[in-house]
């Protein structure tokens, strides 16, 4: 057993680092969480193999999200009759559309924090419910007291009010 | 359902195929679309990445140690490993927290436009990306300080806040001297602007160019860069260069033609016996005092005339038409509504111009009792109605607070401008229903209703809290932002009387 090479040690920082922004990355074009898992399992040992073919002068990111971008392909070519995933030529203009505007997303994920904060206490139950103790929504509805449809239109609720309040801080932080 | 919720639908994975071949249908077509999907779905992965929500925060980056050892050499594993660790470690936080936006030019001025990408409104920021005009008349002014005008079938590229392009149709090109140098691209030229007025017309592969005013450097593939001087033009067209004069006076015209219609249409209303006070802040000059705001409801009830308090005559949705504004935390319109009803609808014409309160007061009545109505806007700019009903004996403290929220209505894309907001309650159903631009945004019963208790003002006031009850602490509620017609019915109005009080108020 030997101990991986610094370079190797350095790029692995690098992945670790950057798995969050390629989880999301993938996510946004998969819009399944499992799926979106596997295919970031698939990118990180496509990455890891061709690591020696990273240029650490450029940016990690975009570098990684076209391996990325190929396992959400991939993906798509395995479960290609399934009416609920993305187009070809949506994924396309969503990928595209998502380089340009990697800088406010990154920027909104951060203001997202203190988003959180500020929801109430209701509110906050809900999100910790759903994201944080990962109930189903059968456990959610028993829990909340809700219908099924109450539920889900609460959570959208909880959802646009931090995209809202995300929106309105970018806003209010001023436009460069 | 609208974009919103099918995206939400998507993310939950609660969609139907039908509503997903819908939501690709916009994604495919409008980029603010896939700009929305994008936004929302990130915040969903960043919520499901992070199992700790408990605290209500989630946990900050940490620095990720250096003294990780690798144990194995073996690939699978190490791979792996790289995958756990993912979940045990958090990027580093960007040191930079200035807010960014790429954002490069503004939409300032339309006039009948209608664009293929229909989520842009005139008042939005623009970032690079196609513009496509159907028709009708937009002025984009560029960061830099350029302004372009477009007009008809016309397709424009921004690309930055220095170079936009034009793919086809009329523009019109003005460069004051902060932005000399500014590029206009047009297929087979580059126009760079040396601080002038220009018009560009572009059909199929062929581009035409006529300088108004100061000098142009025109690029071209194949020639050495031209000079073109006031009145010269390079290649050739069949339509007439954009002309800039009247645009101003068709603004106006369309402006003043509106006002009236509102005007004519608001004078009938004023009849409506389900009125209780109908208020269209005209500022009389002969008022000696500046600060009476009367009810125009028929027949005429001199007792429902309000009192601004601070608030200052401003201009409402037209050049003419007044608004009484809030900014201060002061500034109130005092109102006294004598009766007691079964129903209510509130309806408004409201620019808000920050949501910077905890709660912002549209309606509110002096103190909370029985039976009386507060609408405002909450923090996170949705639409909150309410009315208290306290079991007999009790006067304060207890749960009996009915609140309705709708989704959030005001944000950065509709703070600053003309909205109508309406919201109805019947006192038998318990309903409450609250509109925004006359769409239903919500539409609920409170656990809490029982039919049949009245509903009462008193002593109330537009845009303030006025008395609060004692022992509270004195909140500042004022509402940041303007007023120009608040209209109170005894009754509910339906879906489609509340949609065409918006359009026939409109102000587009």
């Amino acid at each position: 057993m030997s101990a991986p090479s610094p370079g190797t040690e350095s790029f692995i920082l690098l992945l670790t680092q950057h798995q969050e922004a390629l989880f999301r990355y993938i996510f946004s074009l998969l819009a399944n969480e499992a799926d979106a898992r596997d295919a970031l399992q698939e990118t990180s040992l496509a990455l890891y193999r061709k690591h020696g073919e990273y240029d650490p002068s450029r940016p990690f990111l975009p570098w990684a999200c076209r391996f990325a971008y190929r396992q959400v392909q991939k993906h798509r070519e395995k479960a290609a009759r399934s009416p609920l995933l993305f187009s070809e030529d949506v994924i396309d203009l969503l990928a595209r559309d998502r380089e340009r505007l990697e800088p406010e997303l990154d920027r909104r994920i951060q203001l997202l924090d203190g988003c959180l904060a500020k929801l109430t206490p209701q509110d906050k139950e809900l999100v910790t419910s759903r994201y944080g103790q990962r109930q189903g929504a059968e456990e959610m509805m028993g829990r909340f007291a809700m219908s099924r449809r109450t539920l889900f239109r609460n959570l959208e609720r909880v959802r646009q009010r931090l995209h809202a309040c995300v929106t309105r801080q970018l806003q209010s932080e001023g436009l460069s | 359902m609208n974009l919103e919720s099918l995206i939400h639908a998507k993310l939950e994975g609660e969609i139907t195929p039908e509503q997903h071949e819908q939501l690709e249908a916009l994604l495919r077509d409008d980029w603010q679309a896939r700009r929305l999907y994008l936004e929302l779905a990130d915040q969903h992965a960043r919520l499901l990445q992070q199992a700790a929500v408990n605290t209500g925060r989630l946990k900050q980056p940490s620095v990720i140690s250096r003294t990780v050892r690798w144990r194995t050499s073996a690939l699978l594993a190490s791979a792996a490993a790289i995958v756990l660790l993912a979940f045990i470690v958090w990027p580093r936080a960007a040191v930079d927290n200035e807010a960014i936006s790429n954002g490069v030019a503004m939409l300032s001025d339309t006039l009948d436009a209608e664009f293929a990408e229909n989520a842009v409104r005139s008042g939005d920021t623009i970032a690079p990306g196609i513009l496509t005009l159907n028709k009708g008349l937009a002025k984009i002014e560029f960061f830099s300080g350029a302004t372009v005008l477009i007009e008809g079938a016309t397709q424009i590229e921004v690309i930055s806040a220095w170079e936009a392009r034009c793919v086809s149709g009329r523009v019109r090109v003005h460069v004051p001297p902060a932005a000399k140098g500014f590029l206009m691209d047009a297929p087979g030229m580059k126009l760079e602007d040396l601080g002038t007025e220009f018009a560009l017309n572009v059909t199929g592969k062929d581009s035409a160019v006529h300088v108004f005013e100061g000098e142009v450097i025109a690029h071209t593939k194949e020639k050495p860069p031209a000079s073109l001087k006031e009145g010269m033009t390079l290649g050739q067209t069949d339509a007439g260069f954009l002309p800039i004069g009247d645009v101003h006076d068709l603004v106006r015209q369309r402006q003043e033609r509106r006002h009236a219609e509102w005007q004519k249409w608001s004078q009938e209303r004023c009849e409506d016996p389900r009125l209780v006070a109908y208020y269209t802040f005209k500022h009389w000059p002969d008022d000696r005092w500046d600060r009476l705001v009367k009810s125009y409801a028929i027949p005429p009830q001199k007792q429902r005339a309000g009192g601004a308090v601070g608030a200052k005559w401003t201009q409402g949705r037209w050049p003419g038409k007044d608004a009484l504004e809030f900014k201060r935390p002061g500034d109130r319109l005092r109102l006294n509504l004598d009766g007691s009803y079964t129903a209510l609808t509130l309806s408004a014409w409201v620019k808000v111009d920050s949501v910077d309160k905890k709660y912002n007061s549209l309606l509110l009545t002096d103190g909370y009792d029985n039976g009386e109505p507060h609408w405002q806007i909450y923090e996170d700019g949705s639409l909150m109605f309410s009315i208290i009903y306290r079991p007999d004996g009790i006067t304060r403290g207890g749960d009996w607070n009915q609140i309705y929220f709708s989704k959030p209505v005001f944000g950065p894309d509709s703070l600053g401008r003309w909205h109508h907001i309406a919201v109805s309650y019947d006192n038998q159903s318990g309903q409450v229903i609250q509109y925004f631009d006359g769409a239903e945004v919500s539409r609920e019963v409170s656990k809490l209703h029982q039919a049949g208790r009245p509903i009462s003002y008193g002593p109330c006031e537009l845009g303030n809290w006025g008395l609060p009850t004692q022992g509270h602490p004195f909140p500042i509620r004022n509402l940041n932002g303007a007023i120009d017609e608040f209209a109170i019915y005894a009754a509910v109005l339906s879906g489609a009387e509340i949609q065409s009080i918006f359009e026939n108020g409109n102000p587009k």
